[in-house]
């Protein structure tokens, strides 16, 4: 088996919510069965956004240092791109070294157990980093769709943490057809042929369960397509109901795809489970269960409902259901190279202090704020929390273009000023975009978001939200 | 070194014209300055010309000054094209004054064109941009109303005021600009109707904002050696001032102040050895309300966190002690981006020469024009007096 053992967790999912009651309004009937709400993320997230929201929370809570990560592990159905590797990007937000090895799991709702099963067999980093995160679409009028949801989870796992797996099996069986998502599309679908489907997801899981010893489970993490799939696995996987109710997310969150078992095991973990059944499945489809013991795992969940309660037409809209994109132009272009000089500042804050003078410059490039001087700087990392010094709402229809499809789908929105606080008190202004609503004066923090997409390239950085 | 004289200026009306070309709106600013000297000078006489335009909507081409000075028989002139964004016709100006004062022409055209109101709504909006700081600033999703909303944000909470003196802005430059038969948006407005304008970037409603138009204004500045020989109106550049500053607003020492302006307010004061009170009225840079407010303080016309004071109490009116914008400012007169600080030139000369029709001040000696590029990374000051015996 392996020495790791989990240390802690931490998980992230979006503040606003649609209820069943809202899609039952406009269609008549909700597909999501078991779901009261689903987590719905803002404009500006995806699955990257919200695995560097999660792994930033299991870092802070862990107290582990970023440039202690040697291997990063990102799990999801929906990576931002079809080709091209996201975890580069997410290292880099996170702030991890250039050495550290990275790996993508995609391609089935498995994704998430086959990350932290991977991870496992990572004997000689000091500390590794699993994430998994998800935010499924499907077709507006299917089940997949009303039930998706999103969140992330990332686990922090190391020599000396304190829930270690303990068990583990797996099990896979030729079942095509019953959840995929077609080369060239952004949705996931299904034959709908709801016997086979129920099939294929109680067999493999049992078959998985079957390998491991549940006995004394005080909570069972179960993949959880909707809210009522995952108990009709109870008898197969040897579990009460109850223990997958005690963690289940999926009723609150929706279905969060490659992040569902391992999101349901931090709620199982943070409600001080002590003997965790994680049972993974994925389409196609192979399951995975492993039995964790946990002596008291560090956990922070900020998963809260704390957000909008939108509306079915405000959901669509959000989902870009109602809008046609970018608008054709040309001028004040920032081209991808140009962007990706500016990298280590949109996603970590790096600034730069003159050897000089000691002011803080950022972008740290040019004549220095404090000197004049064309200096070498030497690169710091800011905390990333500051006060806003001017702001303005940016209302419907004056955004440049690069925002226009943004505010299409979100409506008017902030820019401000921040002083970011830098070492011993002294501060540096930046301009910033806001999530939420701000006045002058007001302390807010930095978290990473989509900026804009341009040339069919997404562009990350950091906006502030109040704090 | 010689003095540099205005001697002529003209102007289109600003406003949409969608059957005019920018050569053609630039022949008839050009035509019009030309009659504003009586006929008695004609393109033979011209050694230079300097020509702000920034160029939106797909006329960002090189040599589009050259197009249109030989478009009006300017012809082998040299001219350069100055791009300031929308301080390019004000430098245009400046530079003017330089080609007279270094003794190198006698008669240079100082013109600006701008184009803006015949694109699509998505080429709009990629080229009002385009004049911010484009890396940061722009890329958090903000638009110059946005830039300069965020300075009213810092100004409303440092002096603690709302939106009334920015409404007050826009009350006061639509009566002046009512009386101006070449404004864009000739028509007046109450204190209720400005302040109850559609939002357009917090706490900036549309009654703050100016609009984007089309026109062309030119000015002719002449050596005291061509003034040997010429005996129509002209006034006296009397100072010139002109600074920089960061292009984008975090990187300013200041959010309630544009430092470019007070730079080139004290430089232009010391070169014409007056101070603000010498002023009798003055043509300031109001692409959005609040830069109107700071143009007071930036250019001494009153303390800091003073120039609501003015606003409430009439100073600035047409009638009042100061007028400032008599021709109805970018707010109501207009705002293509080239032609604004020659535009500004052409009203100063009007008001000096007595030829302001309805909006005529009592014969002022001194006037200003303020020509901002951007949020604040460029501007210009000029001082003009009309000579009078001693």
């Amino acid at each position: 088996m392996t020495d790791r053992s989990i240390a802690g967790v931490g998980a992230y999912a979006p503040a606003d919510r649609i209820s069943a009651e809202e899609f039952t309004e406009a269609l008549g009937t909700f597909g999501g069965t078991g779901i009261r709400q689903k987590a719905v993320p803002g404009v500006d997230e995806d699955s990257l956004t919200m695995a560097a929201e999660a792994a930033t929370i299991a870092l802070e809570t862990t107290a582990v240092d970023a440039g202690d990560v040697d291997g990063l592990l990102l799990a999801t159905t929906t990576p931002p791109m079809d080709e091209e590797d996201p975890t580069p990007r997410l290292a880099s937000m996170l702030g991890l070294d250039r050495s550290v090895e990275t790996e993508l799991q995609t391609g089935s709702t498995l994704a998430g157990v086959d990350a932290l099963t991977s991870a496992l067999e990572r004997t000689d980093d000091t500390a590794t980093l699993v994430v998994a995160s998800d935010a499924p679409r499907g077709a507006p009028d299917s089940a997949i769709e009303h039930a998706a949801g999103a969140g992330a989870v990332a686990l922090v796992l190391a020599a000396d943490g304190s829930a270690p797996v303990v068990d583990r099996a797996t099990a896979s069986e030729p079942y095509p057809g019953t959840r995929f998502r077609p080369h060239g599309s952004g949705e996931t679908t299904s034959l709908d042929a709801t016997a086979y489907e129920r099939s294929s997801f109680s067999e493999t899981l049992g078959d998985a369960a079957d390998g491991v010893d549940v006995d004394g489970i005080d909570a069972a993490a179960v993949q959880a397509p909707n809210g009522k799939l995952p108990y009709r696995a109870a008898g197969a996987l040897g579990v009460e109901t109850d223990d997958i109710q005690r963690c289940a997310t999926v009723h609150d969150l929706g279905d969060v795809g490659a992040a569902s078992a391992l999101l349901s095991f931090a709620a199982a973990v943070d409600d001080g489970a002590e003997r965790v059944l994680i049972a993974g499945y994925g389409s196609g489809a192979s399951a995975t269960a492993l039995v964790v013991e946990n002596d008291g795992v560090e956990t922070t969940l900020e998963t809260d409902a704390d957000g909008d309660d939108l509306s079915y037409a405000r959901y669509l809209r959000r989902r870009g259901e109602l809008t046609s994109g970018e608008p054709d132009g040309g001028g004040a272009y920032v081209s991808v190279p140009t962007w990706k000089r500016s990298i280590p500042q949109r996603h970590r804050l790096e600034a730069g202090v003159c050897p000089d003078c000691g002011v803080l410059s950022f972008p740290p490039d040019g004549a220095c704020d404090g000197c004049g001087g064309l200096v070498e700087y030497e690169p710091i990392r800011l905390p990333g929390t500051g006060t806003v010094e001017a702001v303005t709402t940016i209302q419907q229809g004056g955004a440049p273009p690069e925002f226009v499809e943004q505010q299409a789908r979100d409506g008017a929105f902030q820019s401000a000023v921040v002083a970011f606080d830098g070492p011993g008190g002294e501060t540096v202004s930046v301009p910033a975009q806001v999530i939420g609503s701000v006045e002058v004066g007001d302390h807010v923090e930095a978290t990473i978001r989509r900026i804009y997409e341009q040339e069919d390239v997404i562009r990350y950085g950091f906006k502030v939200r109040p704090r | 070194m010689t003095e540099a004289y205005v001697i002529g200026a003209g102007q289109t009306p600003f406003g949409a014209f969608a059957d005019e070309s920018y050569r053609s709106l630039f022949q008839r600013a050009y035509e019009s300055a030309l009659e504003s000297t009586d006929g008695t000078i004609d393109s033979d006489d011209v050694d230079e010309a300097v020509i702000g335009t920034l160029g939106v909507g797909g006329r960002q081409l090189g040599l589009s000054g050259p197009a249109v000075t030989e478009h009006v028989g300017l012809d082998g002139v040299p001219c350069t094209r100055v791009e300031n964004a929308c301080a390019a016709g004000g430098y245009a100006v400046r530079q003017a004054v330089q080609a007279v004062r270094s003794g190198m022409a006698d008669l240079v055209v100082a013109g600006g064109f701008e184009v803006m109101t015949d694109m699509s709504g998505d080429l709009t909006k990629y080229w009002l941009g385009v004049s911010g700081e484009t890396e940061w600033e722009r890329l958090t999703g903000t638009t110059f109303a946005g830039v300069y909303a965020q300075m009213a944000s810092a100004y409303m909470d440092r002096y603690d005021v709302d939106t009334e003196p920015f409404s007050r802005v826009a009350v006061k430059n639509h009566a002046n600009g009512a009386k101006n038969p070449n404004a864009h948006l000739g028509f007046t407005c109450s204190l209720e109707d400005a302040e109850g304008g559609a939002p357009v970037a917090d706490p900036l409603n549309l009654y703050h904002c100016c609009p984007t138009s089309d026109g062309a204004a030119v000015a002719l500045v002449a050596s005291e050696a061509f003034l040997e020989d010429y005996d129509g109106d002209r006034i006296r550049v009397a100072g010139v001032g002109a600074s920089s500053d960061p292009v984008g607003l975090a990187d300013r020492d200041t959010y309630t102040a544009i430092p470019a302006s007070e730079r080139a307010a004290e430089a232009a004061y010391e070169m014409a050895d007056v101070g603000p009170a010498e002023i009798d009225f003055a043509e300031v840079h109001d692409c959005f309300a609040i830069a109107e407010v700071l143009a007071y303080e930036d250019l001494g016309l009153c303390e800091r966190g003073e120039a609501p004071t003015l606003l409430e109490n009439g100073t600035t009116d047409l009638d009042g002690d100061l007028p400032v914008n008599p021709s109805g400012g970018l707010k109501s007169k207009g705002h293509p981006i080239g032609a604004t600080g020659t535009g500004q030139v052409a009203e100063v000369f009007k008001q000096l020469t007595g030829n302001a029709g309805e909006r005529q001040l009592d014969d002022p000696r001194r006037g200003l024009t303020h020509n901002v590029g951007g949020s604040g990374g460029a501007a210009v000051v000029h001082v003009f007096e009309r000579e009078v015996a001693e």
